[in-house]
Order: structure tokens, then C-alpha cells, then sequence
């Protein structure tokens, strides 16, 4: 399945770029984010519980992040399998200055497979936006809230 | 002591309600998840949910470590052990061995890895979830045609082709029909991949008793003999000390004829173990690990002349097998083949089978196996034919049915049609529905934008397996009938029936014959322990096989209960009739109770006679049977949603003489009801990396009983020569009827925008994309 969006983070590109790769601040806005560890130079070990259609479960996997470009550009890969199957997801984040802040585009697919496909793949479509949305809207609140205490510190 | 009671009248033809229906409806009757033995273990299964893939581990220790898990097994276990079976033979075919726990690679979402055994159920399934395996994904291929394509990925890595076997049958002398014809049409028409969706899913209990190296398993089966013979061979145990019973079965349609790894793999377990364990299939399981069905892409070629004969016909099956060959895999096309011509007169055939492995469950027989797929590729091509000529589909069809005189009907593809009166189901339908006055409402709505169908299909179809030699597993059927010392009567038939009311109708059958009341019979199947060898209940063949094996028991019987009576009355030569043998000379009778009684007092024997009233016969049948019929559907489809509303159904059915017209009208609606699916909404999806879309029943569309419509059902009767009792079966009639008539309608009330050919399902989308574009697909 294709996935593509974007959305408007209020800072500035290089902090931006900084932020998505923050595993602390990952950690907090990756939905169902129970744990973010690194294990490598641009690797992490992430355990994530996931809710779709009928079923939820834990996803234990490895986040990837790959071709990076500061401060415009990296791939992220997520590759993670539980108890009601796999998913892989393989994205292109895109970061342009735009007004009020920085535009961070993504394109890329997602795989699904078990049961998670058998029984989700209907709203897996809709499941996906969402949690993207959820993401950037958290991270939204997490920069956000960094500032402010920066500002007040 | 209990007498037996005569009775007035006779039973066959009426409508005798089902006797095994008290138990079902008031949840009483014992299915195989009902069945508790002291002890007894769970077991769950670990699949997997890749489509292909290496494994590189399998870790059980963490789910060893769980409370209540008594053993777990993995491939490594038992690979030494043969093959999941397949008894089909095809020359050259190709046969993976069929491990019941995967090796070192998975074939197909679901491929079970290991299997997990403790205390209770969801302990067992909680420890399934704790096995780890390590994979390493491999590409997959999910569709025929892609599999067969250079390049693609191999399913089995000795067999880069992904082809399994190829199939050529011909009849007449094919190029020449081509050569002479005026007209030639072309289609390509798939059926495509179903979930047969019994609504009883599969399970096995297997209870090993060490002391006596005995087994008894207890399988959701439609053939215990086959399963008790198959896994005796696997096993290495002796048939006679393994009972197989099939308790009540919820349905199977096809699906439960198979033997399935779990078979296998709870067999291995209890003699492992020295325990009784249970494994039921849950329902996501069964999309995934029972059967599926159809999974054809077909060309087509017709050759006719300009008045409409049709001299050729060409076909080209791509089968998708799936990953492995269940029990009867390859064979479901090659009866495609046989039933290719239908009900026509063609003298020229040629046809060709690709079995193409993809990473997707294996296909195998589904309600009708073979022949609707057939029926529906050639009911189709006669529409184009007709669209083609401009001629009225009626008028094209009945002008190439053979007439009634011409039985048994040789056709091209080696078969002798037993009986047939063709045209009269479809006139029948056609005036039901008041044909003429239906094509001038259609042309009139033309005007408004209205889009009203009118579909038929004529089917035949090939029934009654069958005459040994066409089988791979024999194809005769047994009875065994006993009167009891008190004169009551005992039938035991090896066509061990899911749902077809062979408790009913058998009883009617042994009724009429022996004269007695209807309530001193009972019908017992399913337990090999009970029942003489039998070969199972499929493919249309219960009652006109089996059927008849209990008519010729009967008779046998009937001659030794006549010697017993002439006997007792003293009398040299006796008749039976309601329940007594008479004296015609004397007018003196003797009861039916008093002669059993007399049977096994056995104090005055008759010359040359045993004691006792027990009869067993083998019925070996000399041809199939040929049901046939018409099926008539009026749609109107809306063009705002692309719904497709069925304005009527009618089905004229003929399946020879029908013992109970209640039973047969459950097989027609139960039958149109699998029909109407396949036609209208369901379709196994699976992705291009062989993930199953479709994994449960909010997107898998079975029809419910909102959406299915009034279905008007009667009958012609043109008896079958075949078997004494003239039937020829009707369990899979209604679905190989109803397919081609519903989209031929479909097309129809398309046709005017162009639209020549639609592929199932017809969903309301793919419906409305079309009426959107003006009629391009």
C-alpha cells in the first residue's frame, strides 16, 4: 500500500531534521510507542503495540534510518513482526522551509501480512493516516512543549 | 416386546420431514467440538504469515516454559512421516511432498510450523503465540497466469515453471469444425478462488490407546473409510484396530473429503503423548488451511455455423492448485473438461489443463467441483454466440440440446449422457416467467434508461461417483440392512452424509420396500467401527449410489424375510406386502414382527436358509448419472449504485425421481444460495505476495438470508437408467445452475451498452464502473 502526505512542523528545517530523529522524542509520539532503543548508528530497537480492525498486538522490529541528507532528506524503515503478523514500512521524508516553520513531506509504502492482512487490510488504508497524523500531531505538541520550557529555562 | 407397526402408505415422493432436525434445532446433536474424552489434551497451530519464506528458526523454548503446555512439535518431528495424500493421478504430475509441519520453507500464509499442545485450548494458543520463528521473506506469487509467466517466482524450487501438469483431451476431429465454421467466438471467463465455508469448521480428536496399539479419531469428515485407509497407510496402523467416526457434521461441501495435515498431525500427537488431544479449526483457520475451491481462468473458443449449430469447442484451464495437492487437486479440472460440451451437440472438442502452483492454499472439490466452473465457461459462450448471430439464447440453445430419443447421449469428451428430456426445464422456465412479454418490457425500459436482465443458463452435470474405474478411490457404495429380533430395522450406509438427510430419505427408501412404519428404522453412518466399508458422501452419489446399494440389500433381504414367511405359513410361495407376508391362496398372514422373531428363534428354519435377517450388499454403478436443468433470472440492476436486484428465480431442476421433495428444495436454495455467491460477491483475494485479503467474514462476502431471493423451484422428472431408484442427484444442481444464469442476465441488462462479458463477482463497484463508463469495462 502507497502512502504519501505531508504536514507543517513550527520549527525551523534544521531542527526539524534533528527532532524526527530524536529516538526520546520518537519514542513519545510514535503511537503505541512502548520502547526506542539504539542499537546502531542510525538503528533502534522499538517495541509498538498496534490496534487494527478486530485485533491489537505487539510489533517488535527495527527502525532504520537510511540515505540521509541533512538537512532535507533521510529514509526511514520500519520492518517489525508479532503475534498477529509482520509489517514493513519503507518512507522518503522530504523537509522544505515553508511559512511558520517546515514543510516535512513523506512518501513510501507499507506491507502488512498474517493476520493482520487477512482481517485489517480494509482499514489498514485508513489505520495508516491516522497514526501518521497521530504522530506529527504529538510531535507537534512535543516541540511545542520543548520550546516552551526552553523559552521559560 | 416392542412390535413393529405397518404402515399404510407409501414414503418415497412425499414430503417426509427430516428426522435428524429435532436434535440439530434443539442443540442436542454431537459435533466434534462437543466431544470431551477424560484427560484429553489441546492443541493449537503455529502458521505462518508469509506466503513464501525460509525459515531460519523455530524457537519453542520460551512457549515450553508456559503453564499447561504438555509437548511441542516442529517439522524437524515429523519428517520422516509421508505425504499430506493426494490419490489423484495424472500423468507427468508433478507432487510436492506435503510435510504436515513445514520444513525449511513455508509455501502459503497459514503453512503450519508447529504445533503447540497443553492443558487447555487458550493455554495452547497462548503458547502458539510464544513460539519464535525467524524468517526470511522469498518472493511469492499468488496468481495462475503470473506463476506460469517466465520469470516469476518458483513455488517449489525444483519446478522453476511452477507447472504441475498439463492435460490434453480431444473428441471428433477439432480443426476441422474451425475450419468449416461460419462463426468463431472467443472469451476469456474466470471463476474465481472461494471459501467453501462450512458452517461447522474442521476438528479432529485423536484418542491413542497404548495397551491396545489402537486409535479411534473422530474427524469433521465427509469419508471416514478414506480417512481411516489414508492414515492406516500413513500411520503404519493396522486398519482394523483404527476407528475413524464422523460425528455430526456441519456441512463440508466438498471441504471435508480431503485429509488435512491436522489429520495427521493430532494422530502423531496421541500416539507421541499417550493422550487424547483435540484440535479445532477456528474460522480464521479454516480460510486460511481448509480447501478452497474453483480458481480457473479459461479461453474459450467456439466454432459455429451462421444458423446457429455448434460444430467446436476449444478450451484452455489455467488452474490455480495453490501450493501443495490436497486430495483430489489436480482431478477437479479434468471433470471441467468432461463437462465442457454441456448440453450441446458438439462432435468436436479439444481442451487443455495447465495446473499451475502459486503460494495459496491448494484448491480442491467445492459444491459442484469441476462442473460449474465448465458449466458457467460454456453457458457464457453460448450467450456470445447468440449475441454474435443476433439470435434469441433460448432459440440457440434449444436448437442444439439432442432430443429426448437420442439417449444415452454420446459426447465428444468419451461420456454417455444416461437420460434427458433438455429443452422441456428451459420451455418450462421460459413460460414461468412469460419469456416474450419480459423482452418487450426490456426494450421498452431501454428507453427510459431502465436496465432489466433476462439470464438463463441450461446445465448438465456429471454426478453419482461413479463407476470405479473413473474414480481414484472406488466408486461403489454400500449398505448393510438388519432386522432385529424384534422386527425393527437397522441401516448402516458407508455414504457417511454432512447435512443431506440420508436419515430421512434411506428410511423412505427401506420403508416402502419392507412395508414397515418409518419409525422403526434407523439410518447409522460415520463410524467404521459400526459400519461396513463405505466410500463417502460427494459429488451427488449419497442416495444414487448409496441409495441404491440399500435398494439391493432390501432385496436380498426381502427374498429370505419371503422364505421365512412361506415357512411360517406353510405355504409354498408368498408376497410381502404392508408389513406382512401373505398367503394368496390361503389368505393367511404372518406379520413382519413375527417373522423376525421367527429368524432368530430359529426354530424352523426354511431349506437352505441361515438364521437371522441381516443383508450387506456393494453396489458398483455402471455409469454416472447426468442431472440437468434450467435455471431463469430476472435482474435489474440501478444504475445510480450498480446493485443488481433479482427480480425472480425460477429453477427447473431434473434429478430423476426424488425420494423427498422437502430434501431436494433444501439442496436447490442451499445450492443457488453457493451459486448466487460466487456470481454476486465472494472472491478469495489474495495479494501479490500471497497475503490472504479476504482472511474472515466481514470481507469475505457469504451471502445471508436477507440477500437471497424468493427462488421458485419445480421439477421435471426423467428418470436415470443408471440405478433402480431412477434418481441422479441434486446436492450440487443449484449452484451449477445458478452462476452462469445470473450473469448471463447481468450481461443482458448490459448488453445494449456493449458490454459482451462480465467476470465474477458482479459487485455493486465493478457494476457500477461500467454503467459509468457507457458499457466499457
Amino acid at each position: 500500500m502507497k502512502i504519501s502526505g505531508e504536514y507543517l512542523l513550527p520549527v525551523s528545517r534544521d531542527d526539524a531534521y534533528t527532532i524526527l530523529q530524536d529516538p526520546a522524542m520518537l519514542a513519545r509520539a510514535i503511537p503505541g510507542c512502548e520502547t526506542l532503543e539504539k542499537i546502531a548508528d542510525n538503528e533502534y530497537h522499538m517495541k509498538m503495540k498496534m490496534v487494527l480492525a478486530s485485533m491489537s498486538g505487539l510489533f517488535d522490529g527495527k527502525v532504520r534510518i537510511a540515505d540521509p541528507n541533512p538537512v532535507s532528506q533521510f529514509r526511514l524503515i520500519v520492518d517489525g513482526a508479532g503475534k498477529i503478523g509482520f509489517m514493513k514500512g519503507d518512507g522518503l521524508l522530504t523537509l522544505t522551509p515553508a511559512d511558520g516553520g517546515t514543510n516535512v513531506h513523506y512518501d513510501g509504502s507499507v506491507e502488512v501480512g498474517g493476520t493482520i492482512a487477512g482481517v485489517g487490510q480494509r482499514l489498514l488504508d485508513t489505520t495508516a493516516k491516522m497514526l501518521i497524523k497521530r504522530f506529527f500531531t504529538k510531535l507537534n505538541t512535543e516541540v511545542a512543549g520543548s520550546a516552551a520550557s526552553s523559552g521559560k529555562g | 416386546m416392542a412390535t413393529t407397526t405397518v404402515k399404510p402408505e407409501t414414503l418415497v415422493g412425499k414430503k417426509v420431514r427430516r428426522r435428524e432436525d429435532p436434535r440439530l434445532i434443539t442443540g442436542t446433536a454431537t459435533y466434534l467440538d462437543d466431544i470431551k474424552l477424560p484427560g484429553m489434551y489441546h492443541a493449537c497451530v503455529v502458521r505462518s504469515p508469509y506466503g513464501a519464506a525460509r525459515i531460519k528458526s523455530v524457537n519453542i523454548k520460551p512457549a515450553l516454559e508456559l503453564p499447561g503446555v504438555a509437548a511441542i512439535f516442529t517439522g524437524d518431528d515429523v519428517k520422516d512421516l509421508p505425504s499430506v495424500p493426494c490419490v489423484a493421478q495424472l500423468p507427468g504430475l508433478r507432487m510436492p511432498h506435503h510435510h504436515m509441519l513445514a520444513q525449511d520453507r513455508v509455501y502459503f500464509v497459514g503453512h503450519p510450523i508447529a504445533v503447540v499442545v497443553a492443558r487447555d485450548r487458550y493455554l495452547a494458543a497462548d503458547a502458539a503465540d510464544a513460539v519464535e520463528v525467524e524468517y526470511e521473506e522469498l518472493p511469492a506469487v499468488a496468481d495462475p497466469e503470473k506463476a506460469l509467466a517466465p520469470g516469476s517466482p518458483a513455488v517449489h524450487p525444483q519446478w522453476p515453471d511452477n507447472t504441475a501438469f498439463t492435460f490434453h483431451q480431444e473428441g471428433g476431429h477439432i480443426e476441422e469444425a474451425f475450419r468449416e465454421a461460419d462463426v468463431i467466438v472467443k472469451q476469456r471467463i474466470t471463476s474465481q478462488r472461494l471459501i467453501p465455508m462450512a458452517m461447522e469448521t474442521r476438528g479432529v480428536v485423536a484418542d491413542w490407546h497404548a495397551a491396545e496399539k489402537s486409535l479411534t479419531l473422530y474427524s469433521s469428515s465427509q469419508a471416514p473409510h478414506l480417512l481411516r485407509s489414508l492414515l492406516a497407510g500413513i500411520f503404519g496402523i493396522p486398519e482394523n484396530r483404527l476407528r475413524v467416526v464422523a460425528p455430526e457434521v456441519g456441512g463440508g461441501f466438498g471441504s471435508k473429503i480431503d485429509i488435512y495435515a491436522e489429520d495427521m498431525l493430532m494422530t502423531f500427537v496421541t500416539q507421541r503423548l499417550n493422550k487424547p488431544v483435540k484440535w479445532v479449526e477456528s474460522r480464521r483457520e479454516n480460510f486460511l488451511g481448509t480447501i478452497h475451491g474453483r480458481g480457473h481462468v479459461d479461453y474459450y473458443e467456439l466454432a459455429a455455423k451462421r444458423d446457429g449449430t455448434m460444430l467446436g469447442l476449444k478450451l484452455k484451464i489455467i488452474q490455480d492448485l495453490g501450493a501443495y495437492l490436497q486430495l483430489l487437486t489436480p482431478a477437479i479440472p479434468t471433470l471441467s473438461v468432461l463437462m465442457m460440451p454441456g448440453l450441446y451437440k458438439f462432435k468436436h472438442i479439444s481442451a487443455d489443463v495447465i495446473g499451475a502452483f502459486t503460494n495459496c492454499f491448494p484448491t480442491d472439490a467445492y459444491r459442484g467441483a469441476g462442473r460449474p466452473e465448465a458449466t458457467h465457461g460454456i453457458e457464457r459462450m453460448v450467450d456470445i454466440l447468440a449475441a454474435e448471430l443476433k439470435m434469441d439464447p433460448a432459440e440457440l440453445r434449444l436448437k442444439n440440446f439432442p432430443a429426448p430419443e437420442e439417449f444415452p447421449f454420446p459426447t465428444a469428451t468419451g461420456l454417455a449422457y444416461d437420460s434427458g428430456n433438455y429443452a422441456l426445464p428451459l420451455k418450462t422456465a421460459l413460460a414461468e416467467v412469460e419469456y416474450d412479454k419480459l423482452r418487450e418490457e426490456q426494450k421498452q425500459g431501454r428507453q427510459t434508461g431502465k436496465l432489466l436482465g433476462i439470464g438463463m443458463s441450461a446445465y448438465g452435470e456429471i454426478c453419482a461417483f461413479g463407476p470405479s474405474p473413473a474414480t481414484p478411490t472406488g466408486g461403489w457404495e454400500s449398505a448393510t440392512v438388519k432386522i432385529e429380533p424384534s422386527g425393527k430395522v437397522t441401516i448402516l450406509t458407508g455414504a457417511s452424509p454432512h447435512g443431506q438427510g440420508e436419515e430421512t430419505t434411506f428410511a423412505q427408501i427401506a420403508a416402502d420396500e419392507l412395508g414397515v412404519n418409518i419409525d422403526d428404522i434407523v439410518v447409522y453412518h460415520g463410524d467404521t467401527q459400526l459400519v461396513q466399508y463405505g466410500i463417502g458422501t460427494f459429488g451427488s452419489r449419497g442416495t444414487a449410489i448409496g441409495g441404491a446399494a440399500l435398494y439391493y440389500a432390501l432385496q436380498e433381504l426381502k427374498e429370505k424375510i419371503k422364505k421365512f414367511g412361506a415357512t411360517l405359513l406353510e405355504a409354498n410361495q408368498v408376497s410381502l406386502s404392508g408389513g406382512a407376508c401373505i398367503d394368496e391362496k390361503s389368505g393367511k398372514s404372518v406379520s413382519f414382527a413375527e417373522i423376525a422373531a421367527a429368524a432368530y428363534r430359529a426354530l424352523k428354519l426354511p431349506p437352505n436358509t441361515q438364521p437371522g435377517l441381516v443383508a450387506t450388499h456393494f453396489w458398483e454403478p455402471p455409469n454416472f448419472t447426468f442431472p440437468f436443468g434450467a435455471h431463469v433470472v430476472i435482474t435489474e440492476v440501478d444504475r445510480e449504485t450498480g446493485e443488481i436486484a433479482i427480480r425472480r428465480y425460477v429453477a427447473v431442476d431434473d434429478c430423476g425421481k426424488i425420494i423427498n421433495p422437502l430434501l431436494v428444495a433444501g439442496q436447490v436454495h442451499g445450492g443457488v444460495a453457493q451459486g448466487l455467491g460466487q456470481a454476486l460477491w465472494e472472491q478469495a483475494v489474495y495479494d501479490d505476495n500471497g497475503q490472504l485479503l479476504t482472511g474472515e467474514l466481514t470481507d469475505y462476502a457469504v451471502p445471508r438470508a436477507h440477500m437471497m431471493p424468493w427462488i421458485e423451484a419445480s421439477h421435471t422428472v426423467t428418470p436415470s437408467p443408471v440405478n433402480p431408484l431412477g434418481v441422479k442427484g441434486v446436492g450440487e444442481a443449484g449452484t451449477i445452475g445458478c452462476s452462469p444464469a445470473v450473469v448471463n442476465s447481468v450481461v443482458d441488462a448490459l448488453s445494449h451498452l456493449g458490454v459482451r462479458h462480465l467476470d465474477m463477482p458482479l459487485t455493486p463497484e465493478k457494476i457500477w464502473r461500467i454503467v459509468q463508463a457507457g458499457g466499457q469495462a
